[in-house]
């Protein structure tokens, strides 16, 4: 395999790599990171570049430049700029070299209300509404615009992941359970599923063996309650009445700089989705395995501290 | 031998998803508290008497039954019947509308004790890994209805029927006697609260202690093909088969009923 991995120096796409270089029957890994970005790893197999691929002419240079010289035939898409995908996608299609393109989508991407089922295939809807965050609405774009190409000579497979419960994954769950204080819609509980980045990755890696085309969830091995979520994490769990989170947390945001937004959580903070993966076990040979290492309480981390 | 709290906190065949929780938020634990701590309501309020539960045959199972009151304080009985008197311990999955995800306390409480929200995808789930469900084929329009049409079956919807046959899952009709008196309705104002369709007034502000009995007829186990579950006429036909089956269970029930509150 000779693969191109976007989105390399972060989260799931740099774990990815790290992995790839190391592993027999990949001769080339082409690592793509934005301006002032490290690679991940420094390796003989590995060539890394540099491009901001939210401009079409940077992607299309890519691929028909550093992809086509490079010989890549496999391609995993996990850069930040959803919107990117479509001009990826366009790209890699009719391209000399490459075979199949794997994207990273995520399980945001479906609609989440009270008539939902808690547990979400494939075809369960996605979220069209024109309401719902900007983030969300460019990642269903993306989504279906790769969907919509499925059938034509590239072979493409969508993963949809459950959220990557990690450090450096830009989890929005992980943001939010970095305070000492979680607080929580009184009266809500809803089952949450997190990805390990082990996991994660070893859903990345068997979809790029695969053959298979289609969209494939992937969940991950924890499904537990929001409440046991920030138990595990060693935080103080308050509920408070619904309409005061969202304004508290912005003032968070706004105090403290960090990343969690409430109005992105808000549905699943309600309404409990666990991602099924049948489909990913059928035809991917994919199951999550591996659990999702929790933060150890602070004091056994300040006693680690001091240990050195 | 292991109590009841123990055969409901440790039951066989739960899907445990890591965490001692399954995929929809049931806490086997919480449930036997909460049966161990509602003895004294099954037992000496209720006095529920309870016959046939040893007719529930093993893998997917669909009780249907008929409702009424105020609240769903049959559905109530009736889990706890099965919960009590099935061996080995089945937990029953009882079938809610799509409302009660709304409901702040109520939605989290339910998923700890079972409750399931009435998607297709949800149904489809637990009949596919062998669970048992709970279903009031009439939906609401069983509480509905006015008290002189007590233990009449209203509409009657037939999913239940296309799901029997499409998981090849057996239909165990129920007929709870005592929820018609139980908890009357005397009025329904027209406000809508989290999407309920109705807004009831009940008799009592609190359920009245009438004998419940629970019977559980032989169980209907069709020999259809799973694909005739697309053909609206044979589920209709499944569905007025199990019908007739509850109006006659719920009959001969009332035949030799002792009274009301004996």
């Amino acid at each position: 395999m000779r693969v191109l991995v976007t989105g390399a120096t972060w989260g799931v796409g740099a774990a990815l790599v790290r992995r790839l270089v190391e592993e027999p029957g990949v001769e080339l890994v082409l690592a793509v990171g934005r301006d002032g970005a490290d690679p991940p790893v420094s390796h003989a197999r590995l060539a890394y570049r540099v491009a901001d691929l939210g401009r079409a002419r940077a992607v299309h240079d890519l691929v028909m430049g550093d992809a086509r010289a490079h010989a890549i035939d496999r391609v995993f898409h996990a850069d930040e700029n959803a919107l990117s995908s479509l001009d990826l996608v366009h790209a890699c299609t009719n391209h000399p070299t490459i075979r199949r393109l794997v994207y990273r989508s995520f399980a945001e991407v479906y609609a989440l209300g009270h008539t939902t089922a808690n547990i979400i295939d494939e075809d369960s809807r996605l979220d069209f509404d024109p309401t719902s965050p900007r983030w969300v609405r460019h990642r269903v774009e993306a989504d279906t615009a790769l969907c919509a190409r499925m059938h034509g000579p590239l072979s493409i497979a969508v993963l949809r992941f459950a959220e990557v419960f990690a450090a450096g994954a830009r989890s929005q769950l992980w943001d939010y359970a970095r305070s000492r204080v979680c607080l929580r819609p009184l009266g809500f509980d809803p089952m949450i599923n997190v990805l390990s980045m082990e996991d994660a990755v070893e859903a990345a890696l068997a979809a790029l063996r695969s053959t298979a085309v289609g969209v494939f969830n992937i969940p991950g091995a924890d499904t537990l309650p929001l409440s046991a979520v920030i138990a595990e994490c060693h935080r103080m769990d308050i509920p408070v009445p619904g309409p005061l989170l969202a304004p508290l947390y912005s003032l968070r945001t706004s105090v403290t700089g960090l990343e969690f937004r409430y109005d992105l959580n808000f549905r699943r903070f309600h309404f409990g989705a666990v991602l099924d993966g049948t489909r990913a076990h059928e035809q991917l040979g994919f199951t999550p395995q591996f659990q999702i290492h929790w933060p150890a309480p602070w004091w056994q981390q300040f006693a680690a501290k001091l240990r050195g | 031998m292991a109590t009841l709290h123990q055969r409901i906190a440790n039951p066989p065949d739960f899907h445990d998803e890591g965490h001692g929780y399954d995929m929809f938020g049931l806490y086997p634990p919480r449930l036997a508290d909460v049966v161990v701590a509602a003895r004294p309501l099954y037992e000496r309020y209720f006095r529920v008497r309870s016959s046939g539960a040893f007719r529930i045959p093993p893998g997917p199972v669909i009780l249907v039954a008929n409702h009424a009151g105020v609240l769903p304080v049959d559905g109530a009985v009736l889990c706890l019947d099965v919960l009590r008197q099935s061996e080995p311990t089945r937990i029953p999955r009882a079938i809610a509308d799509q409302f009660i995800p709304r409901l702040p306390l109520v939605s989290t409480a339910f998923a700890r004790l079972g409750v399931v929200s009435g998607t297709r995808a949800n149904v489809r789930w637990l009949l596919e890994h062998g669970e048992l469900i709970v279903i009031f084929p009439e939906g609401v329009s069983g509480p509905a209805k006015p008290f002189r049409e007590r233990y009449t079956l209203q509409r009657w919807t037939v999913g239940f029927a296309e799901l029997a046959i499409r998981h090849r899952a057996a239909i165990v009709p129920v007929a709870i006697l005592g929820s018609e008196e139980s908890w009357p309705v005397i009025a329904k104002l027209g406000v809508r609260l989290f999407g309920a369709p109705y807004l009831p007034i009940p008799l009592s502000p609190v359920p009245l202690p009438v004998h419940y009995e629970v019977r559980y007829a032989p169980p209907i186990h069709l020999d259809n093909d799973p694909s005739d579950a697309d053909d609206p006429d044979v589920v209709a036909a499944v569905a007025d088969r199990v019908r007739a089956e509850l109006e006659q269970q719920l009959a001969d029930s009332r035949l030799v009923r002792r009274g009301v509150f004996r």
